[in-house]
């Protein structure tokens, strides 16, 4: 990481909740950074608190104590640099395609020609054109999950956060998207800049990241911080690949 | 593509054509590179399990796939051909572009678009279903169908409208 500013900074951020006066500690001291062009993945098993510890990070959850930095500054829900995929998909079902893309730029550009021409160009990005008048109901789950992703992408984000986005397909729908949200991170055209994903799919977060986090079941530590530096595109069927799976898998076990 | 080229032991192109209903091209490309990884070759139950889907449901895809000219199945061995190796390799836009060539050769997605071209107008959902009945009986017509508007949708080659379930050509993109 060079001089320049990194683009967000987690700071030992904690989470509990209280319960009749008892805490109970969701997250403990997460510390990290992420810079531009960074594809960072958070991994750790269910329920150590991944979910949590990306809603803070976009600003929907405030933290026990610790701080989120983005460009320096404390992190605002509202922030249009920083975008989110939900693994649920989270379509209007009675809104095409379009509609559904178009529905988070209002805030962003007054002008309805705008609105249209910036989510054409992202339905195009993620492969949809042909389907901007399917309603959801049309569409796969996979096709459902490209909305998703165009809809976050639209607003032009620098940082692109994802809570397991591909964990409700089936397995070769899945493989395909993520090769296609590596083509787009790497594609220095379109946004995003950043990628920070959530996922309990050790393999997948060895797929995609250049460095992977790993967290310990409840509370949820840093167990680890690893440089994933295998070459891509990446083969999972390759020694090495494994190599890391199998390592970041002891961890956590 | 010689499994598609030399047309022998090809005589139920429809039938291919219907499993498409049942598939993405997610799908397809998610096959293409599972058995890319492992070398180009795989045998389906490998693959199968690898997925994590019964045959049942990699089936339609792998069918779909063959149909394509993207893998040939032998003696349950799947294997790559040159046009995935080169759909591996694409980008969005030029992946679409490549499966919009093969399915604008289809001879039942010929007989639809010929159909909208010398209507002049848009086709209505009947009339279409009720042709392509015509040709492969009504049990497989609406699944063709739906094949069609979805194959159809993602090559941009046809537009179709679910409200007015009015279908049309598109222009052809550039
Ligand atoms: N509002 C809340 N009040 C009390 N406990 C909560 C609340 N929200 C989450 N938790 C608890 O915090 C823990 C972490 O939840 P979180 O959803 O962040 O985990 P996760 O790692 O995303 O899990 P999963 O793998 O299931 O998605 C869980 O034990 C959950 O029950
Ligand atoms: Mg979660």
């Amino acid at each position: 990481m060079g001089d320049a500013q990194p683009l967000l900074q987690v700071k030992d951020v904690s989470k509990s909740y209280f319960d009749n006066g008892k805490e109970f500690k969701i997250l403990d001291r997460i510390r990290f950074e992420l810079a531009e062009h960074d594809f960072v993945c958070v991994v750790g098993p269910s329920g150590c608190g991944k979910s949590t510890l990306l809603r803070i990070i976009v600003g929907l959850d405030t933290p026990t104590s610790g701080e989120v930095l983005f460009e320096g500054h404390p992190i605002r829900a509202d922030n249009p640099q920083v975008a989110m995929v939900f693994q649920s998909f989270a379509l209007f079902p009675w809104l095409t395609v379009a509609q559904n893309v178009e529905l988070g730029l209002e805030a962003l550009h007054e002008d309805p020609a705008k609105r249209r021409a910036v989510a054409k160009k992202f339905i195009d990005a993620v492969g949809l054109t042909g389907f901007e008048n399917a309603y959801p109901r049309e569409l796969s789950g996979g096709m459902k999950q490209r909305v998703g992703i165009a809809r976050a992408l639209a607003i032009e984000p620098l940082l692109l956060c994802m809570d397991e986005p591909f964990s409700s397909l089936d397995a070769l729908t899945a493989q395909n998207l993520r090769d296609e949200i590596l083509q787009l991170w790497s594609n220095p055209d379109l946004p995003p800049e950043a990628v920070l994903m959530v996922t309990h799919s050790i393999e997948e977060a060895v797929y995609l990241a250049d460095r992977v986090i790993v967290l310990s079941s409840r509370p949820g530590r840093m167990v680890a911080e690893l440089e994933i530096d295998l070459p891509r595109p990446r083969n999972r069927k390759d020694p090495e690949f494994y190599g890391w799976v199998d390592e970041i898998y002891s961890l956590i076990v | 593509m010689s499994n598609i080229g030399d047309g022998v032991g090809r005589e139920t192109p429809v039938t291919d054509f219907r499993s498409m209903s049942k598939v993405s091209v997610g799908q397809i490309l998610g096959l293409v590179e599972a058995v890319d990884e492992v070398g180009g070759v795989a045998d389906a139950a490998t693959i199968a399990r690898e997925v994590d889907m019964d045959i049942d449901r990699l089936g339609p895809i792998l069918g779909a796939a063959e149909f394509l000219g993207l893998v040939t199945v032998e003696d349950g061995d799947i294997r790559i051909t040159d046009l995935s190796r080169k759909l591996l390799m694409a980008s969005v836009r030029e992946r679409k572009k490549i499966i919009r060539e093969i399915i604008d050769d289809l001879p039942t997605f010929r007989l639809v678009m010929d159909m909208a071209r010398n209507a002049g107008t848009p086709l209505g959902r009947q009339e279409v279903v009720q042709a392509l009945a015509d040709r492969v009986g009504s049990h497989q017509a609406e699944d063709v169908f739906k094949a069609l508007v979805y194959w159809g949708r993602y090559a941009e080659l046809v537009r179709y409208d679910s409200e007015s379930e009015q279908l049309t050509v598109r222009v052809a993109p550039t």
